[in-house]
């Protein structure tokens, strides 16, 4: 998978702002149609063949970002103008959450192994030895792959001692758990909804950006200037995602006009007691192994690809779904909106009421420069009292959530944990054999992003440094920049 | 005669922070030792450079002995680094 931030990321956010700064200066109906054009200027060295064909990629991205689902309505002929009246006009539908652009898409060769030009043709010969189907020829001296008969091992690779062998991938293809991802006849990339899981890998991966997520950023800036109040739910993961601690980060969600802003860590305290004393009574009834509930994504997984696990997970709802309900009662006639690093959550929050929007912090951090805050000159808010759930803010990290469970057992020693620290294809698997075979162990942690929501497709930190964050308050092991005032 | 030692100040403006600056900080791991120790590193409050962005000098921005540099890399900030240390 790429780097969290890369020149395509980037690009995006820098999309994300001019648009919003527009839409908060009061003009974007009147330049959103000049916005590819001044965002890509004709001097700009393109990383694409062209200037043109950037320009063209912004305006995709300008439509994903006004939620237009491209693949139903990629009307070339409407200016990007109709769409932002349009989504103005009214919120569009949430799911599908991803999108493609086919003409953004490289549609990629099938995945293969090849033998490049560092072939020595040597004595030994080690990838034919150890290839399992024949599929290694020599020809003029060298070694070459018969296509027909290669299945893709992998072996010969490991065994070259010239790393002669290359491992050519389909990028999307690969991360995709659950084969959702395939290239149509023409060779394109399209998305299978009925099997696609919103784990949001595929996006993550693909190094031309032909796959995009579908932005819910409209209808929640919408709210906010509506009049109603609107109460924004931050993730635990928004710790070492914006430089300065965490009560300047509330400072300056508030400072973009939310009526308050919660924790979700506090939902979250209720769905590990729930977990908890669900994990006990199982134990105490030997009836095997429970799974955590609260990665969305692992949700879809288990709905769709692996139904026996939907009575081995938690009936715990997860923090968000909690966080909601409170804040409902709390303060009635508002709206409420989740803050995270995550694309599934969309998912899920289509089916609560209580939920009105979702974004990502890569949106919140478009917002902050838009609205020119500064998270680290933030006054921040003055202290709560978050002892009773401070633990459950690891509930980002992998292995966080199991933690916050056995923390509110009686007896921790007994129980064997599990973490599923990321999901891939393999992963998918594995799990698929525990119908059979069920693992050994009483609480199965699912994590689809590998080291947690820390890793989510929505964050703006690289995951490394956000765990240093989070833990030190500054980088002192790297350097000795106090990011904290 | 001792070498003057090189300033450096990465901002850590939100600004800069979210459009590439954060990956700066991870400068441990990818300066090298010896040139690291010829530096004093520090982060900064937005150094302004946001403020008058143009087409070709964007956040994030680094201070190099008094200097701003705009669009700064990992990779530039070593270049960067590497050049003033061996004027
Ligand atoms: S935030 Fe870095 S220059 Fe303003």
């Amino acid at each position: 998978m790429l780097e969290i931030n890369n020149q395509y990321t980037l690009m995006k956010r820098r999309i994300d702002t001019e648009v919003l700064k527009a839409f908060f200066a009061g003009d974007l109906e009147e330049i959103v149609d000049t916005l590819p054009i001044k965002i890509i200027p004709r001097e700009r060295v393109p990383n694409r063949c062209c200037v043109y064909k950037e320009r063209a990629m912004v305006r995709y991205r300008i439509m994903s970002l006004l939620g237009v689902d491209i693949d139903r309505d990629d009307d070339e002929l409407k200016p990007l103008r109709k769409f932002v009246q349009e989504t103005l006009a009214q919120d569009p539908p949430v799911l599908p959450t991803l999108t493609t652009i086919s003409p953004g898409c490289s549609s990629c060769p099938d995945e293969q192994y090849h033998i490049t030009d560092s072939c020595r043709g040597c004595f030994a010969r080690p990838c034919m030895a150890n290839c399992p189907k024949d599929a290694i020829v020599f020809v003029n001296g060298r070694a070459r792959i018969i296509e027909e008969r290669c299945v893709n091992c992998g072996k010969c690779l490991e065994v070259c001692p010239f790393h002669a062998v290359v491992h050519i991938p389909v990028p999307c293809e690969e991360a995709c758990p659950v084969d959702a991802i395939k290239k149509n006849a023409e060779g394109f990339v399209e998305i299978d909804h009925s099997k696609c899981i919103s784990c949001g890998h595929c996006a993550r991966s693909c190094p031309f950006g032909a796959i995009v997520e579908r932005s819910g950023l409209f209808p929640v800036v919408k709210m906010l200037t509506s009049g109603t109040p609107v109460v924004a739910m931050i993730a635990p993961a928004i710790d070492g995602q914006f430089p300065g601690n965490l009560a300047q980060i509330k400072a300056a969600v508030l400072a973009l006009g939310f009526a308050a802003v919660v924790e979700v860590a506090q939902g979250a305290l209720v769905t590990a007691e729930h977990e908890a004393a669900e994990l006990s009574g199982r134990m105490q009834a030997k009836q095997g192994y429970l799974t955590t509930s609260c990665c969305p994504a692992y949700m879809e997984l288990a709905d769709k690809h692996l139904p026996f696990l939907q009575n081995r997970r938690s009936s715990a709802l997860s923090p968000m779904a909690y966080t909601a309900k409170l804040c409902a009662q709390r303060i009635p006639d508002s709206k409420r909106v989740f803050i995270g690093p995550c694309l599934a959550k969309k998912v899920e929050a289509s089916k609560i009421d209580e939920i009105d929007g979702v974004i990502s912090f890569s949106e919140l951090a478009a917002l902050f420069i838009a609205k020119d805050i500064d998270v680290r000159e933030m006054q921040p808010v003055p202290p709560e009292d978050t002892l009773a759930f401070q633990d459950c803010r690891e509930f980002a990290c992998s292995q966080g959530v199991a933690h916050s469970v056995l923390r509110r057992v009686a007896d921790p020693e007994a129980v064997r944990v599990l973490p599923v620290d990321g999901v891939d294809r393999k992963t998918v698997r594995t799990m698929k054999v525990w119908e059979k075979r069920p693992p050994e162990a009483d609480l199965v942690e699912v994590m689809c992003c590998e080291g947690g929501c820390l890793a989510g497709p929505g964050v703006v930190v690289n995951p490394k440094l956000a765990l240093r964050l989070r833990q030190g308050g500054n980088v002192a092991k790297v350097g000795a920049i106090p990011l904290r005032k | 005669m001792r070498k003057q030692r090189i300033k450096v100040r990465i901002c850590v403006g939100t600004a800069c922070f979210v459009q590439g600056g954060a990956d700066l900080l991870l400068y441990g791991d990818f300066l090298d030792p010896e040139l690291l120790g010829e530096c004093d590193i520090e982060g900064t409050s937005c150094l302004g450079g946001c403020k008058a962005e143009s087409r070709d000098r964007k956040a994030p921005f680094v201070e190099i002995n008094g200097t701003l540099h705009a669009n700064v890399t990992p990779a530039l900030l070593v270049e960067l680094l590497r050049e003033v240390a061996h004027a």
